[in-house]
């Protein structure tokens, strides 16, 4: 306890580090993934074959291998990243693979009909898809996000790879500090409290997720009957229209 | 040329599925204030007709006049501003799950510029009444039976006052007590004057509403008349037995 307390500064150095690029990955993430996502299922083919091809690319390529690819790769392309951008770009790009994914499975779990009777409105397509068929993709979307969330918030730690003091990493350091000035090595007690800071964060995450998936999902549930004032016969009520 | 007076009408309509001819040469032609109701065995047609009719297909040889004026399936965007003036109800009723009775009426004819959030707002209040889903404004489609979530359809449909109506099968996913309900909003309709074409297996109602009927099978239009005579001596024998097996 006092090692960490001791190392405290170095920690919270590194968490921040781990923070922001969580916060980063996660945003871009989500907003490619959606964009991506609406893309696989518009009825402009090129779109579709484009997302359909960057999913499938992303998803078949360990993550380890694309941090490392994107790292040692990007000055071919004449970019030159840093760890930290290297970072976010690969996670990013794979985050967004796998989430474009889920977007394009909550957009299918939408009933066909649905469509139909938006159209049958007269409805603009944007109209439909951002009235009719997003909320109600959005629902089941969101279980499948929340893990992605995770373990991108997990992925992070592989930015130590590429030489980023992160989280992970500060540990790291401060294990082979320890076990230089001292003697011993404390790795057990480091990498638990390590440990434990992720987890605390992922479910944090994860019920912060909960609750939205609660609150939206309210007061749809197929089961729910509780109408106001029972109901007069139509043929009492209505006059002409 | 065809009848000016034609709300809606369909020129030697030919729809294939894969090879599969669902509708081979159809015409109908619906004039303003006129109820048309379509009858025919499963798998006739009826519903590919009438999504034909607002353009939810798209047609392989034919044409379709809405007001006088041809659209070419190709014509999407003329497609989606004829749809504003023809209201449809389908079969399952597809009421939007994540909205309010009242936000499923109002959507259209706001977004489409119809009417003030206000004016929506009051018709729809209005409407519902009409129909005996008062206090049901602010209830959610999955809290309704299905013969109110199909009557909140038949309002929606209205509140974008459309000069014609299309209904694909109204009744068929109720239960027997709800049909009635339904039955009663539509019979709302035709007494103030609505033009309709109607798909429905509820031969009584037929009778009473229709001006004309029509019956359709295996993508061809077999026979048309007059309720009392299309009921009481049908020519083709198709349809004799057709009606000898629902009556
Ligand atoms: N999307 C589709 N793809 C392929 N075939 C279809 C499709 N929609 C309809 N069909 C076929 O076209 C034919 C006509 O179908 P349609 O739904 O219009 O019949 P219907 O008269 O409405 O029948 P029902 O009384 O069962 O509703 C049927 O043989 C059906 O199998
Ligand atoms: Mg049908």
């Amino acid at each position: 306890m006092e090692l960490i307390l001791k190392n405290m500064p170095l920690f919270l150095q590194g968490l921040e580090r781990t923070f922001v690029l969580a916060t980063l990955t996660l945003l871009f993430s989500t907003v490619i993934s959606a964009i991506v996502g609406v893309m696989s299922v518009t009825r402009f083919r090129i779109l579709r074959i484009v997302a359909l091809a960057y999913v499938e690319f992303f998803r078949g390529v360990p993550l380890i291998v694309n941090v490392l690819f994107v790292y040692f790769g990007a000055p071919l392309v004449g970019l030159s990243l840093g760890p930290f951008q290297a970072a976010i770009v690969s996670f990013t790009l794979w985050g967004s693979a796998n989430g474009a994914e889920i977007v394009r499975g909550g957009f299918n779990s939408v009933p066909k009909h649905q469509i139909a009777s938006a159209m049958a409105l007269g409805l603009k397509p944007w109209e439909i898809m951002w009235f009719v068929i997003g909320p109600q993709a959005l629902l089941p979307i969101i279980p499948p996000f929340t893990g992605l969330f995770t373990l991108l918030v997990q992925a992070t730690s592989l930015g130590a790879i590429v030489g980023l003091t992160e989280f992970f990493r500060t540990g790291q350091i401060v294990v082979e500090r320890v076990t230089i000035m001292t003697g011993d090595n404390p790795a057990y007690l480091i990498y638990g409290f390590v440990l434990f800071t992720y987890m605390a964060i992922c479910s944090v995450l994860t019920s912060l997720t909960r609750w939205l998936e609660l609150h939206i999902g309210q007061r749809r549930g197929r089961d729910v009957r509780r109408g106001p004032a029972p109901l007069l016969p139509a043929s009492r009520t209505v006059e002409s229209v | 040329m065809s009848d000016a007076r034609a709300v809606v009408s369909a020129r030697g309509l030919v729809k294939r599925y894969k090879g599969m001819c669902a509708l081979d040469g159809v015409d109908l032609e619906i004039h303003a204030g006129e109820i048309v109701v379509i009858v025919g065995p499963s798998g006739s047609g009826k519903s590919t007709l009438i999504r034909c009719l607002n353009g939810l297909e798209t047609i392989d040889a034919g044409s379709i006049r809405i007001d006088g004026r041809e659209i070419p399936s190709q014509a999407r965007e003329e497609w989606r501003l004829a749809r504003q003036r023809i209201g449809m109800v389908f079969q399952d009723y597809s009421l939007f799950p994540h909205f309010t009775v009242l936000r499923n009426i109002t959507l259209a004819p706001i977004r489409a510029g119809r009417l003030s959030p206000e004016e929506a707002d009051k018709t729809a209040r209005r409407l519902l009444e009409r129909v005996g889903l008062g206090g049901y404004a602010n209830a959610y489609p999955a809290e309704l039976s299905g013969g109110q979530q199909q009557r909140v359809a038949i309002v929606r449909a209205l509140a974008m006052a459309p000069e014609v109506m299309l209904f694909d099968e109204p009744t068929s996913a109720l239960d027997p007590e709800m049909i009635r309900e339904v039955l009663d909003v539509m019979r709302q309709l035709s007494s103030a004057g609505m033009t309709m074409a109607i798909v429905t297996h509820e031969m009584g109602f037929a009778r009473e509403v229709a001006d004309r009927i029509v019956f359709i099978d295996r993508g061809r239009i077999v026979e048309t008349g007059a309720p009392e005579q299309f009921l009481r001596s049908p020519r083709s024998p198709r349809l004799q037995e057709f009606l000898a097996k629902i009556l």
